[in-house]
């Protein structure tokens, strides 16, 4: 008995245009979400801009992110730390008056992250700060941005280009960063 | 594709729209989760986010009073580890230490104060506010001292002004009712150092600098008085020196942790520990290490104890008693101590004075690598002041049962797990009409109280603590909460103090809280040791920041033994209960570090820490020597009956070999009928099934004086084992050195060279 492949195939053939639409449907679908819907630039309970804070009135990353050159954690500002400006500046602009609302009922402020590495990612804002490494290496050009956007790919790829760069000591041992 | 019908157009359709969701959902699903980043609303001034911050504390998991350092972040406690500067541990911890994290957080905290609203025992209780439960105390207690009726104050041992405040505040209410009550407490070792050094405290064993060191029974290692700081000096005595390394004799009829990192194990006849240690001091002064003045007077008490009769006594070989004092007086010093089952038998204080009295033979009293005496502590008496035997228990069980006590208030103390049956206890708290129990957890005790205030874990409370034994001299620390309260609970010591308020106590207690009465107290040892700092407040933030104070005053005082003493030397013969037709079989219940006295099995880590010996983990089993199961055809994890005279338990066989053929032993620990679903109905009790037998003259309960027997249950449940096989099926794990015959025949095929070889 012959079995012919050209008549097989024949018969395959809506089958597999099926599964090959079905394929391309998918890549289109994952595009489409990594695309438009990337979520990289979340909406803040409040609209504060970096560009306002730390580009038009040049005030240093630090004045505000306190913890980043001693703490593991850069530290988001207190609300009190906020209203130490705003008690008097802006008083009157809606979001300002959001901010307040928080202050005066004692409540923190819920933002959400936009750069947040897996756990099992040991980082340590303090050793990088001190070593003179700028913020924008990872966290993008923020002194641009109105809603922080997270631009920099912040993969291990990025991690070990700029260790072998720095030659830092260690610096591409497994047990450095996961630990 | 001219040829797409329209069912074959919709079917492409219908897989292009499914593959783009999938797609879609798929990029969906690997990104990151929402997370928050959540500031403060007004930053705490103590500490910063991510930044360590280390308190200096106390250890409150046993009575050794270790220094801790603890590690906290965002005002949560997070690491618990030993006070470097702490003289007792060194920076060091153990296990159970090491898990008082899981006291702090464990879900099973009294969370606020309640009232019994059904039967004693029944477990149910409903909320109530401190004012409430508070007021409710007062009242009775206040009715009860003034209509002259009995109040009693049953309190875990505790030291230093929380001591000092307990008695002010019984004296206040006119009553000597005080007690202090611990499983563990070696009443038999207070009343041998009574008896032969005319000594209320207990010395200090100075483990570190000993060269050989005799231990009787004692699992220092483990849990005898200060294990870290044991464990830390026997580490320095074998390795940390440049002599030779120190030898260590284990004289004990099951091997404890500390038989096995012994030098040498020696099986004795349970209770015939003292009479071996007559024999060796017979040998002592036939050797000629002893020259005192009263020489005649010893060699006549001590006429006996000859190596042959003692042998017969003891079923230790002469000649190896012969060994061992020689080995002991010859050695630069040479330590004894005594403990464990040691400090259990019916002939305990006997024992112990014969042990100390071979320190006192070879001459190593009030010198390093010998026994140094201690001063008093600095604030309260010496710990066994208050300390209730087994007597005392039984007498308060008896007046409550007599209707003689109106209110009993329990402090963080378990006597209705730790006390045996026999005993009547849990019974004979039922007739007591008013039971206030002030602990962290629904123990056995505090399910029997009408009241239950719920007080601070260790870690939350403000505390200080003078460790005893003391290391030859004092030694004080300040224990601060390193959390603020994670519960509606309270510190002991202001509970005692809001209660005293309310009875009008106010002139001998009128602190508020229980940090300014330390502070006041703390002056005092401030003007006494004239320290560097120039006020008080530099001296206290320096206590506090250092974890510890001490004093360089040791003492130099030498010991007499009476004539009277000398000639009443003699250690009786052991007494058991139970016939030994009947009950073949001595019990040896004994204690862990992770159990302790069964404090530690409400804690996961300690369930889930293995046994040293066994490897086991979680249960109960009992443990006997090979010969012993083959001849009952018992197998490893064979369920059997355990009776004694005075009740009876199950609990599956363990075949041990380091263990005489007469005795099985049992862990401490386990078999809670309450205290939290980490310990409640795991494994069994053997304390509940021993004789009510009391040690002569110091009153304790002679827990291995009890004689069983055993019967198959036809029933097997094997124990969690987390080591493979005990045998060594040929692989050569477990190797020999040395040439001593008499140790039972070594073999040397070790492929290593040793650095010295040294023939003894």
């Amino acid at each position: 008995m012959s079995v012919s492949i050209v008549h097989t195939l024949r018969v395959l053939r809506p089958a597999a245009m099926i599964a090959l639409v079905a394929l391309t449907g998918l890549v289109v679908g994952f595009y489409v979400n990594a695309t438009f819907f990337p979520g990289t630039s979340p909406e803040q309970p409040i609209n504060f801009s970096h560009r306002i804070h730390a580009g038009e009135n040049q005030i240093p990353c630090m004045y505000c992110h306190v913890q980043a050159r001693r703490s593991i954690s850069a530290g988001v500002p207190s609300v009190n730390k906020c209203m130490g400006c705003h008690a008097e500046v802006a008083t009157d602009s809606p979001q300002i008056r959001l901010l307040a609302s928080y202050f005066e009922t004692k409540e923190p402020i819920p933002w959400i992250k936009v750069h947040d590495l897996p756990d099992f990612v040991h980082f340590t804002h303090k050793r990088h700060v001190q070593a003179d490494i700028e913020c924008q290496t990872c966290h993008g050009p923020v002194e641009t941005m109105d809603v922080v956007s997270r631009e920099a790919p912040v993969k291990m790829g990025l991690c070990l280009d700029c260790h072998r760069k720095n030659e830092v000591e260690h610096g591409t041992d497994c047990w450095t960063c996961h630990k | 594709m001219s040829n797409v019908d329209r069912r074959q157009f919709l079917k492409l359709v219908g897989a292009g729209g499914v593959g783009a969701g999938a797609g879609f959902m798929l990029a969906e699903s690997i990104k990151h989760p929402v997370e928050y980043l959540i500031p403060y609303p007004i930053p705490p001034e103590e500490f910063s986010p991510g930044i360590a911050t280390w308190y200096n504390s106390v250890c409150g998991m046993c009575p050794a009073g270790c220094g801790i350092s603890v590690r906290t972040r965002e005002g949560r406690a997070k690491k618990i580890e030993g006070n470097p500067l702490h003289p007792v541990n060194q920076g060091r911890l153990c296990a159970l230490g090491q898990a008082g994290l899981q006291t702090l957080y464990n879900p099973d905290r009294l969370t606020g104060p309640m009232l019994q609203s059904g039967e004693r025992g029944s477990e149910e209780f409903i909320q109530t506010t401190w004012e409430e439960s508070l007021a409710t105390v007062a009242h009775r207690l206040a009715a009860a001292r003034d209509g002259g009726k009995n109040i009693y104050l049953l309190s875990e041992g505790v030291r230093g002004h929380l001591a000092m405040l307990l008695e002010r505040f019984m004296d206040g209410l006119g009553s000597e009712h005080l007690m202090h009550y611990d499983f563990a407490h070696p009443h038999a070792l207070y009343a041998a150092n009574q008896r032969l050094f005319g000594e209320h405290t207990l010395p200090y064993y100075d483990i570190r600098n000993t060269r050989y060191l005799l231990s009787f029974g004692a699992d220092y290692l483990s849990n005898w008085l200060s294990p870290v700081h044991h464990s830390l000096g026997f580490g320095h005595s074998r390795q940390g020196t440049d002599l030779d390394r120190g030898r260590f004799v284990q004289i004990e009829a099951k091997m404890s942790l500390s038989g096995a990192a012994a030098d040498e194990w020696i099986p004795a006849r349970p209770g015939s520990e003292g009479i071996l240690a007559l024999g060796l001091a017979h040998q002592i002064l036939a050797g000629g290490a002893y020259t005192g003045s009263d020489f005649d007077d010893w060699n006549a008490a001590l006429a006996g104890y000859s190596a042959e009769s003692v042998a017969e006594r003891t079923g230790v070989a002469a000649k190896t008693i012969v060994r061992l004092a020689s080995e002991f007086m010859k050695a630069e010093p040479g330590l004894a101590i005594g403990g464990g089952a040691v400090d259990n038998h019916s002939n305990a204080v006997d024992t112990l004075v014969a042990v100390n009295l071979l320190n006192y033979l070879v001459g190593n009293i009030g010198k390093p690598g010998g026994i140094v005496f201690n001063s008093d502590p600095v604030v309260g008496g010496p710990a066994n002041n208050r300390q209730a035997n087994f007597i005392a228990m039984q007498q308060l069980a008896e007046q409550a049962r007599h209707g003689a006590i109106d209110v009993l208030i329990v402090n963080n103390t378990n006597p209705v797990f730790t006390l045996p049956h026999a005993s009547g206890f849990r019974e004979a708290l039922a007739s007591i009409p008013m039971i206030v129990s002030l602990s962290s957890f629904m123990d056995e005790t505090t399910t029997m109280a009408d009241v239950v205030l719920p007080s601070h874990s260790y870690l939350e409370s403000w505390g200080d603590d003078m460790p005893q034994p003391g290391l030859g001299f004092p030694v004080a620390a300040i224990s601060q909460p390193v959390v603020s309260p994670l519960y509606n609970t309270r510190a002991t010591g202001d509970i005692i103090l809001d209660l005293a308020g309310k009875l009008g106590m106010k002139d001998s207690m009128p602190w508020d809280s229980m940090e300014a009465c330390l502070k006041d107290g703390w002056r005092q040892i401030y003007e006494r040791s004239s320290p560097d700092a120039s006020d008080f407040d530099t001296f206290w933030r320096d206590v506090l920041v250092s974890g510890v104070w001490g004093e360089d005053i040791h003492r130099q005082d030498t010991v007499v033994v009476d004539k009277s003493v000398i000639d009443n030397i003699d250690v009786a013969e052991p007494e058991f209960s139970g016939d030994s037709e009947q009950y073949p079989f001595f019990l040896h219940p004994y204690m862990s570090t992770a159990m302790y006295d069964g404090r530690g099995a409400n804690l996961p880590w300690m369930q889930e820490l293995p046994d040293p010996m066994t490897s086991i983990v979680y249960g109960s089993w009992v443990e006997m020597n090979p010969a012993t199961a083959q001849q009952l055809g018992l197998r490893d994890g064979d369920l059997v009956s355990i009776s004694s005279e005075y009740g009876s338990l199950e609990a599956p066989v363990v075949i041990f070999p380091a263990i005489m053929p007469e005795v099985i032993a049992m862990p401490i620990g386990q078999g809670h009928s309450a205290f939290g679903r980490y310990a409640r109905d795991r494994g069994t009790n053997p304390l509940q099934i021993l004789a009510p037998l009391t040690a002569t003259t110091s009153g304790s309960l002679a827990t291995h004086a009890t004689r069983v027997s055993l019967a198959a249950t036809g029933r097997r449940a094997a124990p969690v084992q987390t080591g493979g096989d005990t045998r060594q099926l040929g692989r050569n794990i477990v190797q020999f050195t040395g040439d001593d015959s008499s140790a039972g025949g070594h073999s040397a095929n070790l492929n290593s060279i040793p650095i010295v070889v040294k023939t003894t």
